[in-house]
């Protein structure tokens, strides 16, 4: 993130990788029939692009790179979207076009040395969701910054558990805040179960303070909040095999193996969990605006869905 | 992936986390489940298209015929609601069923989800039963739509008769059986339990009496996924605003309550040296 912006903002230009803007189903065709249309296109779309990488590569070879990329960029993304299901709106592939290609991938779409405008206009304070996600788990470390006898703290702590043929850290627990803790010899803790900053960094210090207590010089060092999960519900039922059409390449939706849908957002990296019932999970943040700036970047997508038929 | 699983030999656990891993590492574009093939996939398996000894001759139907009527239950299933965040399998396994049911429902209604699975040579999902019943609740509802079904009382057995009629005019039905949920879903929860139930009551009592007249069709019901309709299990209440800030003073007191006392240290060490003393005991019946 440029630094000197502020992380949440409601005129933040939304991040990479995202299509604010719901998707219209007009399509009277049944759902069965539209999903297998659907995936023919994008499969139709797909063997195009790779012979459009073709042609270009050979281009390369005649001409500057950056003049090629840009000319190759703008009838990609004409191309592109002229290829759409004519549901999505213009701007659906062109900011798709600007989504940074996941590692290891080979991109549908090459990415554009274009600068990151805002696509799609911010949304105004007065058009956001009105719904906070509530924090329900912060997980966060810290350096007591001395070796410990996990044996002796099993002994002589009330509060923890050691076996070591099965984990090789104490598990030290506390009533409040009510957290739990993993103690390894090496010093390192690991606090987890917290539902706020504050409350995590408070607990870490009481497990520090219960080690001090254990006659082990134990600090407090270089404490660092690695994930937060939030939660909440948008109220309404939303369509996810209709979500993974539209927005394949984030998008992760396998009924067989689990029944939300797991939605990787780039921009702010955060992974989304999306139920049919509406409720939407939230993790892999590192502070609590990232949460609610991926809600408000999900939010209007999800909108889209709202409607059954 | 169930085929894949029992093909490798593998538990659907093992085998969902090391795919997901595999996808994700590879950044792999998987197509989504595309559910007419799996229909028409599964169906292929079933043995019931050609006569044998152990399927009785009233019992063999024509395979294109099955396909397409299991192929429009599976997809009002996936209209209303029943499908999505589901095993896909158990749903087309309901689906096959009635769809095998209400081709000939005089010689085939005595039969059982069970029975039929056994004959077909097709292993039954737990859930199907849970589908089935969702889907024959489906059914009646537009069946109290349609108007020449209206007058008689049908139930979840009598409908599998009209599910022709039904599916031929599903779209209509469905637009006219079900009233779309999403605006209302607040309205829901705001509502004490008892009072929604009752509204629930109150509009069986006009379907009822809607049928007993046969002049109005029921109220539309609301159209959410199951796991919408049900009551909530548990209540979760907004937890009180934290004031906590972090850097509290922590009381000794506090900390000590973690801490053993020497007493219950010596207690403790006695009891581990007598568990690892002891010879290892059976567990009683």
């Amino acid at each position: 993130m440029t630094p000197g912006i502020p992380i949440f903002s409601p005129m933040m230009p939304y991040g990479t990788g995202l299509t604010p803007q719901p998707i219209q189903n007009t399509n009277s065709l049944s759902i069965l029939e539209e999903q297998q249309r659907q995936q023919q296109q994008q499969q139709q779309q797909q063997q195009q692009q790779q012979q459009q990488q073709q042609q270009q590569q050979q281009q390369q070879a005649v001409a500057a790179a950056a003049v090629q990329q840009s000319t190759s960029q703008q009838a990609t993304s004409q191309q592109a979207t002229q290829g759409t299901s004519g549901q999505a709106p213009q701007l659906f592939h062109s900011q798709t076009l600007t989504t940074a290609p996941l590692p290891g991938t080979t991109p549908l779409y090459p990415s554009p040395m274009t600068p990151m405008t805002p696509i799609t206009p911010a949304t105004p304070a007065s058009e956001s969701s009105g719904i906070v996600p509530q924090l329900q788990n912060i997980v966060s470390t810290v350096n007591l910054g001395c070796k410990l006898d996990l044996k002796t703290i099993a002994l002589r702590a009330r509060n923890a558990e050691y076996n070591p043929k099965r984990f090789a850290a104490v598990i030290m627990r506390i009533r409040e805040p009510r957290t739990t803790a993993l103690i390894f010899s090496s010093g390192k803790m690991v606090c987890t179960g917290a539902k706020s900053e504050e409350q995590s960094r408070l607990a870490a210090r009481k497990y520090a303070r219960v080690v001090q207590k254990l006659g082990f010089p134990a600090k407090f060092l270089d404490f660092k909040i690695q994930n937060m999960v939030g939660s909440c519900d948008v109220k309404f039922p939303i369509r996810l095999e209709g979500l993974v059409l539209t927005h394949q390449q984030f998008s992760s939706y396998e009924p067989e193996l689990f029944p939300g849908l797991i939605y990787r957002m780039i921009k702010p990296r955060i992974v989304l969990l999306i139920f049919v019932s509406g409720k939407v999970v939230l993790t892999g943040a590192k502070v609590r605006a990232e949460i609610y700036e991926a809600f408000e970047n999900i939010y209007p997508i999800l909108k889209g869905f709202r409607k059954t038929t | 992936m169930g085929a894949i699983c029992t093909l490798l030999y593998v538990d659907l656990d093992v085998f969902s986390s090391t795919y997901m891993q595999i996808v994700k590492l590879l950044g792999l574009d998987v197509p989504s489940l595309c559910l007419a093939e799996l229909v028409k996939t599964y169906c292929n398996s079933f043995k019931l298209f050609e006569a044998s000894p152990s399927v009785p001759a009233k019992y063999v139907e024509d395979k294109e015929k099955m396909l397409s009527r299991t192929l429009q239950l599976v997809e009002l299933a996936s209209e209303t609601w029943l499908v999505t965040g589901r095993h896909p399998l158990p749903v087309i396994t309901a689906a096959t069923f009635l769809a095998w049911q209400s081709l000939q429902p005089a010689y085939r209604l005595s039969c059982s989800l069970a029975r039929f699975c056994k004959l077909a040579n097709v292993d039954l999902p737990y859930p199907a039963s849970s589908r089935l019943q969702e889907l024959l609740a489906v059914l009646l509802r537009m069946a109290e739509h349609l108007a020449w079904l209206r007058v008689l009382r049908l139930d979840k057995r009598s409908v599998v008769k009209h599910i022709g009629d039904l599916l031929q005019h599903r779209h209509s039905l469905v637009r006219s059986a079900f009233r779309d949920g999403t605006g209302e879903v607040e309205t829901l929860e705001k509502e004490p339990l008892g009072q929604g139930q009752g509204q629930g009551e109150g509009e069986v009592g006009n379907n009822s009496l809607g049928l007993l007249q046969g002049k109005r069709p029921a109220s539309p019901a609301l159209l959410l996924p199951p796991c919408m309709l049900k009551p909530p299990k548990r209540t979760c209440p907004t937890p009180p605003v934290s004031t906590v800030t972090g850097e509290e003073d922590i009381s000794d007191s506090e900390i000590e309550q973690y801490l053993r006392t020497p007493q219950e240290v010596r207690d403790f060490q006695r009891a581990q040296a007598a568990k690892q003393a002891a010879p290892s005991v059976a567990n009683p019946p």
